[in-house]
């Protein structure tokens, strides 16, 4: 007769059973956390070489970055621009706005959809989409400014302004340029954050935006007026198009935007 | 006197340790390749930086695109943290005297650098370049994940060679149109289907390397 298995053996074995099953549901659940700790590194190999990656931190230093400022007074290769059109945004001998693009560079529609995505990457946050000076980042400052019980943290917001305004609107475009690069009134300039050309592109852009909320039907290509609602095409069907050197201030751009 | 017999229970001992002693090593490889791959360990890596800058804030409720801030991403193999003059664009005048402003307004006017904890990881002797990635149709939450719901940035992807490889070797689910490439809430899996990502794979050229130095440089 045989004797059935000791009980002690059985709940040793299905102690050690579930036991085991611990070390799978603690790794399921710290995949499952996120955690602020060091990750834990088990083998080193080549992982930390002694090289100084962008924007690391060096002790030997007195301010600690591995990456060192530019010497004051020397120009990077390849940096060197002594055309003050292009990198001031003023032409002729007394220093006057530009009021076209520096040599080099085209409005065609490449450059223009360019200016686009960079105005809506940097400026639209503070300007809006369209340039009214109504976009997320002021909306924000301006309730957190105008809140009932006082300033939240003293925030002191001058509201960016809405590029249609007249003022904006006569402004060359060499003068928007240079307010965009190097900043005016409360606004910080972008030319450490944005390369040269794309800063003209983005300034042909506000004047494509400009031009945008102040055109006359006239401004239609012929091709494109069947577009326009039936009461306006009737109106401009045997008008010329509109000089368009004398609507935008003497931009030499024919027509790019609407092509 | 009686001879011992072992109870006929003990039949199953050898079994039992055949048994035991087939599953204890794969049990033993399956916690060792569950538990220590990068999966485990690196992913959900969310350190506290020294200003309490909230992306969730920022890149979430603001709409700020990532460029805004990490500009070089699109012509660098290193995607910049901004320069707190990237901040002060905005906190000059926006909260400046909050406190979790402050550690932003003392490197400005010091000049000290702030002191960001570096995130994803990348072993030295691995090379990455962004530009390659994010100008080909790699989107940013492909690889960092929703950035623009974390308020303290966590690390989304294992960024391990096999998970590297595993795009590189079927790069068309990952691909996404230029213009979508910071839109955080783009779902390629919606919104792409088989001949779309085909189209941007021709259209850019896309021909991954599997070749060792393309990244152990």
């Amino acid at each position: 007769m045989s004797s059935p298995i000791p009980r002690a053996l059985l709940y040793v074995g299905g102690t050690v059973a579930c036991l085991l099953l611990i070390p799978p549901a603690a790794i399921a659940y710290i995949r499952s956390q996120s955690s602020p700790g060091r990750p834990v590194h088990l083998i080193w190999d080549m992982d930390n070489q002694a090289k100084y990656k962008a924007q690391e931190e060096n002790p030997l230093f007195a301010d600690g970055r591995a990456a060192r400022p530019i010497v004051a007074g020397t120009v990077a290769m390849g940096e060197a621009n002594l055309d003050t059109h292009f990198t001031e945004g003023v032409t002729g001998p007394s220093a006057e706005w530009a009021t076209t693009l520096p040599a080099g560079l085209v409005a065609d529609e490449t450059f223009m959809r360019r200016g686009q995505e960079r105005f809506n990457i940097y400026c639209s946050p503070c300007h809006g989409f369209a340039g009214f000076g109504d976009g997320m980042v002021n909306r924000r400052a301006m309730t957190l400014m105008n809140n009932s019980s006082g300033s939240v943290d003293n925030t002191s917001w001058t509201q960016a302004k809405n590029l249609h305004e007249d003022q904006i609107r006569a402004q060359p475009i060499g003068q928007i340029y240079h307010s965009l690069s190097y900043g005016i009134r409360t606004m910080a300039g972008y030319s450490a954050q944005i390369p040269t050309e794309d800063r003209w592109a983005i300034a042909s852009y506000v004047k494509a935006l400009q031009r945008s909320q102040n055109a006359a039907p006239q401004d239609i290509p012929p091709d494109r007026r069947t577009q326009v609602g039936s009461e306006e095409a009737a109106t401009v069907a045997s008008a010329a198009p509109s000089d368009q050197a004398n609507r935008d201030g003497g931009h030499d751009r024919q027509g790019a935007v609407n092509q | 006197m009686s001879r011992f017999l072992f109870p006929k229970w003990s039949n199953l001992l050898l079994p039992t340790l055949l048994l035991v002693g087939a599953i204890m090593p794969l049990y033993a490889v399956f916690f060792v390749a569950y538990g220590f791959s990068p999966k485990t360990l690196e992913v959900g890596y969310q350190p506290q930086q020294p200003v309490k800058f909230s992306h969730a804030m920022h890149a979430g409720q603001l709409g700020l695109d990532c460029r805004y801030c990490h500009n070089t991403v699109e012509r660098s193999a290193y995607a910049a943290i901004p320069p707190t003059q990237t901040c002060m664009n905005c906190h000059t005048q926006i909260r400046k005297d909050s406190p979790l402003v402050a550690p932003v307004k003392e490197s400005y006017e010091t000049g000290k650098p702030i002191r960001w904890t570096k995130v994803h990881k990348l072993g030295d002797y691995a090379y990455f370049n962004h530009s390659a990635h994010v100008n080909r149709g790699v989107g940013c939450a492909t690889c960092h994940g929703r950035i623009d719901r974390m308020d303290v940035v966590a690390q989304f992807s294992p960024l391990s060679m096999g998970w590297c490889l595993n795009c590189h070797r079927d790069p068309g689910p990952n691909l996404r149109p230029l213009n979508q490439i910071t839109d955080m809430a783009f779902d390629p899996s919606v919104e792409m289907n088989a001949e779309r990502q085909a189209s941007l794979k021709d259209q850019f050229a896309i021909q991954p390397s599997e070749h060792c130095s393309t990244c152990h440089r």
